[in-house]
């Protein structure tokens, strides 16, 4: 059975229908209306079932920092299949009697279609707004065909750490090609790079060891790495394997006679002589670590260097 | 300071140094209420050192334990929009340590000398010191001058890095003469670039975000002058009386609480010259510059540009509430001005001749804080035959401050159907729903600023001396009048002689 055809202009038409039956009092808007709030444009590629239904969550949280038209592809299995539907997600903010409400595009498609989804998405970004695409599909990796979809976004964000996620190379060959690019995995290190470069203050070490749990350092450990080597030419930067089966993340950073502990994601304990105290690193779950990314849409020299670092 | 090959300011939050912040009057209100729970955020979100100290200074005995607890539970009461984390309590109370001292007892600042020598060898604060006074204000004078008699104005012999700094809160003075005798005693302590006088206003986002509007747009600048502006207004209304504060307030009225400083300052950041740089002397030469071309009104001129005015019974909503008379701890028959409104003119180039109106109260009908600029209308009223001789619509920019933060454009559209039938209508940037993440308070923001060495957004000597040079002859002036208080009812929007302040003016108070 053939798929129906769907056009752009159809969804914007939807979209405007969708508002105007939203902030009817029947529908639950209240007597104060509702607030139609977007300050970027959001697409999402997503693979399967359960992983569109964790992105709807995350999301969910994300619209609150970050309202925007979110535009979720999720690919499928299958040979010919393209559809798509309009929501929008309300809020109410503690204390307030307006909603504020955020609308989103779902596409669900089979691989065959990737060109018209490339052509669906780019007229429904709104204009004059950042446009960031939020790549969790290893398919489009898979299938090699990043450069159909590069052209619809200002920025790409990707997570390395994740199975079939877009590696080094391809991030390299991201930032090669002009774009700007994002990893999660780097976002994930921010608070702990704060945390030693605060450490740090002033002072020069001479050597620095990251202790990761496995056998292989992670992207989050790689990383780490080669901010530290870059930024301190002259320090010994070493890295350190427990062995066994880890994740690859910095557990333990030795400075001189300081010591930071991860005993978990969240938090850092830090040891300086006799002294101990507790971090907090923030939690990086995906919404908080998306919500970081996408205050940054313009290139990011940090990242560019320590990517270039461990890809050159 | 960091290695510079470390950096990242796209993602690092600004962070403490190694440092003691010594708080007097630490079993206060404003300890409790504020600081305590600011200081707690910024440890929360990690942006203080490991080794960080607060002292405690005040005359109620007090063991560290009990100074602890009383901390914590302050701290679980009044933080707002975050969570409680038990376990970072206990880590950032081991930073706190209290201390018992009158002010008044000279060795009391030996004393302390003694205690920050061992917290600074313990918690490794590298000498730094932030001195806090939450006292009356009364006592700052006092204060400075025995941590001066104790040595604790300069860093210690061998710590040449190190920085000593102090914070007072307002009211700086009750007058210009009090303002100038009390920073004549700070300074001779103190250098003037380690005195931060906080004004809790200018730390607000939204207040900052005055500037980014400005000075990061390129559209609203050019319009930003008197060619184009007609007026602007300025309110501060607060729908509660003073509501315990009687005995406080009485004695400073709305004119000295809120318009010679905070209002002023939000007037000095609205009509401002850009800064060369956003560097602290930079932006606070230009506000002070601002503050001192404000016009100042001879004796003859304050009837007709300020009116005050105090509130009688009335009703908010549906409830009966007192006048400020019968409220707890005012003298029945007490002259205060419980609202205030004045006309400010700046004379500079950019300005001149622009009525720039303050206003602010109790026991208005509504909590709203707001800056609208009025524009002059349109050269032609193209449209006045099918508006049936309706003038043209001004623009107006509103600048919301609170509590729905955000800016408002005001501008004239076509209704639909045949004719040509104009009406305004509002385009609203709302800073909560774009912005959804939380604000830092005002206090978070001024407490990491001192301790980094930011005082941009702190008063200078030089603009307190302005802003009250700019209220002195108005509160000269009422001091010779006997007023037929109360003028105005409580849930109105103050007394009739305000209105007829604009009127004069051919303009009329927003209700906002």
């Amino acid at each position: 059975m053939a798929c129906e055809i769907i056009k752009p202009d159809r969804i914007l038409k939807e979209l405007g229908e969708l508002w105007v039956d939203t902030a009817k009092p029947e529908a639950g808007a209240g007597d104060e209306g509702l607030l139609r709030a977007c300050s970027m444009t959001l697409v999402s590629f997503v693979d399967d079932e359960e992983d569109s239904m964790a992105l709807g969550e995350t999301l969910a949280l994300l619209m609150r920092e970050h309202p925007s038209r979110s535009i979720v592809v999720r690919f499928r299995e299958g040979e010919d299949f393209l559809e798509s539907r309009v929501l929008a997600q309300c809020w109410k903010p503690f204390g307030h009697r307006q909603q504020i409400c955020c609308e989103q595009v779902e596409l669900t498609a089979t691989m065959n279609h990737l060109q018209d989804v490339a052509s669906i998405v780019g007229p429904l970004a709104v204009p004059d707004l950042p446009r960031l695409i939020l790549l969790r599909s290893a398919r489009i990796v898979r299938a090699g065909a990043l450069r159909k979809i590069l052209p619809l976004g200002d920025k790409i964000i990707v997570d390395s750490s994740r199975a079939g996620a877009p590696g080094f190379g391809e991030l390299g060959a991201l930032l090669d090609s002009g774009h700007i690019a994002g990893d999660l995995a780097w976002t994930r290190i921010t608070e702990l790079r704060a945390l030693v470069a605060h450490l740090l203050g002033e002072t020069v070490p001479k050597a620095i060891t990251i202790e990761y749990a496995g056998r292989e350092a992670g992207p989050e450990t790689r990383y780490l790495e080669a901010w530290l080597a870059g930024g301190l030419p002259q320090t010994l930067v070493r890295l350190q394997g427990s062995g066994g089966d880890g994740s690859g993340v910095p557990a333990v950073i030795r400075i001189d006679d300081t010591t930071v502990i991860r005993p978990g994601a969240g938090c850092a304990e830090v040891e300086i002589g006799q002294m101990k105290q507790h971090a907090s690193l923030g939690a990086g779950k995906d919404d908080e670590l998306l919500n970081a990314e996408l205050k940054i849409v313009v290139h990011d020299p940090v990242f560019e260097r320590a990517l270039n670092r461990i890809t050159a | 300071m960091s290695i510079e090959g470390l950096e990242d300011p796209l993602r690092f939050s600004k962070k403490a140094p190694p440092c003691a912040v010594v708080i007097y009057g630490a079993n206060g209100d404003l300890t409790k209420r504020k600081l305590m729970p600011a200081l707690y955020r910024l440890a929360f979100e990690g942006r203080l050192a490991p080794g960080f100290a607060v002292v405690g200074v005040s005359r109620t005995a007090m063991s560290n334990e009990e100074f602890r607890e009383r901390m914590r539970e302050s701290v679980k009461k009044f933080l707002e929009d975050s969570p409680f984390d038990e376990q970072l309590w206990v880590s950032f109370a081991q930073g706190l340590t209290y201390v018992a001292g009158d002010v008044g007892e000279p060795e009391s600042y030996g004393v302390l000398a003694k205690h920050l020598e061992a917290v600074a060898a313990e918690r490794q604060t590298e000498g730094n010191v932030l001195f806090y006074l939450s006292t009356q204000p009364s006592q700052y004078a006092q204060i400075a001058e025995g941590l001066g008699s104790a040595g604790l104005n300069h860093a210690p012999a061998g710590t040449s890095d190190a920085w000593r700094r102090i914070v007072i809160e307002k009211p700086f003075g009750h007058d210009l003469v009090s303002a100038g005798v009390l920073n004549s005693r700070l300074q001779a302590v103190f250098k003037e670039r380690d005195i931060y006088r906080i004004d809790h206003y200018l730390g607000k986002e939204t207040v900052q975000n005055i500037m980014a509007f400005r000075f990061g747009n390129g559209i609203f600048e050019p319009l930003w002058n008197r060619t184009y502006v007609d007026h602007v207004q300025i309110t501060a209304a607060e729908s509660i009386g003073v509501e315990g504060r009687g005995a406080y307030y009485q004695e400073a009225g709305a004119l000295r609480d809120m318009i010679q400083n905070h209002l002023l300052q939000v007037l000095a950041t609205v009509a401002m010259e850009p800064a060369s740089s956003f560097t602290s002397d930079a932006v606070r030469d230009e506000r002070a510059k601002l503050l001192r071309a404000i016009r100042i009104m001879r004796p003859d001129q304050v009837a007709d540009n300020a009116v005050a005015g105090q509130y009688g019974p009335g009703r908010a909503g549906s409830e009966q509430v007192p006048g400020f008379r019968q409220e707890k701890g005012v003298d029945p028959r007490a002259s205060t001005d419980t609202y205030a409104a004045v006309t400010f003119l700046v004379d500079n180039w950019r300005w001149s001749g622009v009525p720039f109106y303050i206003r602010t109260g109790k026991a208005l009908p509504k909590r709203v804080t707001e800056i609208a600029i009025q524009f002059r209308t349109a050269p032609l009223a193209m449209f006045r035959k099918a508006t049936a001789g309706a003038e043209t619509i001004p623009n107006v920019l509103i600048l919301r401050i609170q509590p729905e933060e955000g800016i408002s454009l005001r501008f004239a559209s076509k209704r639909p159907g045949s004719g040509m039938q104009i009406r305004p209508v509002s385009m609203d940037f709302n800073y909560g729903s774009s912005f959804g993440e939380r604000s830092p308070s005002a206090y978070e923001t001024l407490l990491l600023d001192a301790i980094t060495g930011d005082a941009t957004l702190y008063t200078r000597q030089d603009m307190v001396d302005a802003s009250w040079t700019a209220v002195q002859p108005i509160l000269d002036y009422w001091a010779t009048q006997k007023f037929d208080f109360p003028n105005y009812a409580a849930g109105t929007w103050g007394p009739a002689a305000s209105d007829e302040m604009l009127r004069r003016w051919g303009h009329e108070w927003r209700r906002p």
